[in-house]
């Protein structure tokens, strides 16, 4: 599984693909909605060739799908095996982050 | 579209044509909300053709595991014949610089260069069968091709190179009889040397575009699964004869450097000279590249065979 973490890009809390499932996590997006969301909860802005790559890298291992055209955009979904995936990650990333922030507070304890 | 959509259109050509059937409308539609009608910022450009190329080299198997085992042979393939074009270059800079190494080397001291000028050599003529063999084992895919297309999608491939390689040609003659014509001027030997270049750097070039449309006539292609992995097996064996070629010309340097340190220099055998001259260090790192690349090349093509259950794989429209 940690494998295919990487080939698809969810290693790091700003990879793209992480962005993207976390944005999509919330609701079918078009490429503009998504950027302006992921821009909205991380102030990252992501270029159109890193957004578009990682929407096909996702496409192309079933964790987001494409839904008809609206107004000639293509709106994206989570799929199932998207959640699960990005529920993994999460889990993961939550653990560091208790830990982090547990040794953060035992750390600002000693020194107040 | 508008106008500016139109551009939009034509800076999504750094991608590949099945990529842009999937994903490029809706690519351009983002650029239109994101920037509107207004020029492209060079950071969004450079972010699409970056994307676009990586996209390039995923579609035609020479990068990621997204396309399936028959294309990342062939890419893999046509990478190790990437290095082989590097080690044409190579080696004909080499074979010109090397002439006349007999000459200033000591016969007690011959053996050694000569067993690795030898192996270069034998190496070069395997390379070259292993091409030709090669081209033998595409030839039916490429009458196919011809009878199922016709001749003009071939020809609109093919141009470039036979520009290339006729203007390589001109440029050629051109340079050998104007040089002949300099006479004994002061001036002759350095115009001489800027001819040779110019030569080189044109023949170089029309060698790229050779490359370059070999690959995509290749991508073009029909090839069975039986035939992908002939050419995996023989791009194999080319690498083989590529790691030969470089091992003897890095023991033919070093022999010489050893024996006949004066080559390097002026062949007088009181000045020396450096045992690395620029030629020689430009000629190793090229070859060290196309090493790397056939390296390249060569792990992809060893693990996509070792693996079972290979499927045919279609057309690619790159």
């Amino acid at each position: 599984m940690v494998k295919n973490k990487r080939a698809v890009g969810l290693r790091r809390a700003n990879d793209p693909p992480l962005l993207i499932l976390t944005s999509l996590a919330g609701g079918p997006k078009h490429g503009y909605a998504l950027a302006q969301d992921i821009t909205g909860f991380t102030g990252v802005q992501l270029s159109p060739g890193a957004l578009y790559g990682a929407i096909a890298r996702l496409e192309e291992r079933g964790l987001i799908e494409a839904l008809p055209e609206v107004d000639r955009r293509r709106p994206y979904r989570i799929t199932a095996a998207g959640s699960a995936e990005l529920g993994e990650v999460m889990r993961d990333m939550r653990r560091v982050v208790d830990v982090g922030t547990h040794r953060l507070g035992l750390l600002q304890g000693r020194l107040a | 579209m508008g106008r500016r959509s139109v551009g939009h259109v034509d800076d999504l050509r750094w991608y590949p044509r099945s990529w842009r059937a999937t994903y490029g409308d809706d690519l351009v539609m983002y650029l239109r909300d994101r920037y509107g009608d207004g020029p492209l910022p060079v950071s969004a450009r450079l972010s699409i053709r970056r994307s676009g190329t990586v996209e390039r080299l995923r579609c035609g198997g020479i990068i990621g595991n997204s396309v399936d085992p028959d294309m990342r042979v062939r890419g893999a393939s046509l990478l190790v014949l990437c290095a082989w074009g590097m080690f044409i270059v190579a080696g004909a800079a080499f074979a010109k610089y090397t002439e006349h190494w007999p000459l200033a080397t000591p016969s007690v001291d011959h053996r050694l260069p000569a067993v690795a000028m030898g192996a270069v050599q034998a190496a070069g003529l395997t390379g070259a069968l292993v091409l030709v063999t090669a081209g033998l084992v595409v030839l039916p895919a490429l009458v196919q091709l011809v009878r199922s297309d016709g001749w003009r999608p071939l020809w609109i491939v093919t141009r470039p190179m036979v520009v290339a390689v006729t203007v390589a040609g001109v440029a050629g003659v051109a340079i050998v009889v104007w040089s002949t014509h300099l006479g004994p001027s002061p001036s002759a030997p350095f115009a001489t040397r800027v001819g040779g270049v110019i030569a080189g750097l044109v023949v170089v070039g029309a060698m790229v575009v050779c490359v370059g449309t070999v690959v995509a006539l290749v991508y073009r292609l029909h090839l069975s699964h039986r035939v992908t992995r002939v050419l995996g097996i023989l791009a194999l064996a080319m690498a083989a004869a590529l790691v030969v070629i470089f091992a003897g010309t890095l023991l033919w340097w070093i022999s010489t450097a050893v024996h006949a340190p004066w080559f390097f220099g002026s062949l007088d055998p009181r000045s020396p000279g450096s045992p690395a001259p620029l030629a020689m260090i430009v000629l190793g790192l090229l070859m060290l590249s196309g090493l790397v690349v056939a390296g390249i090349g060569t792990v992809r093509i060893a693990a996509t065979l070792d693996r079972p259950g290979a499927a045919p794989s279609p057309a690619p429209a790159t």
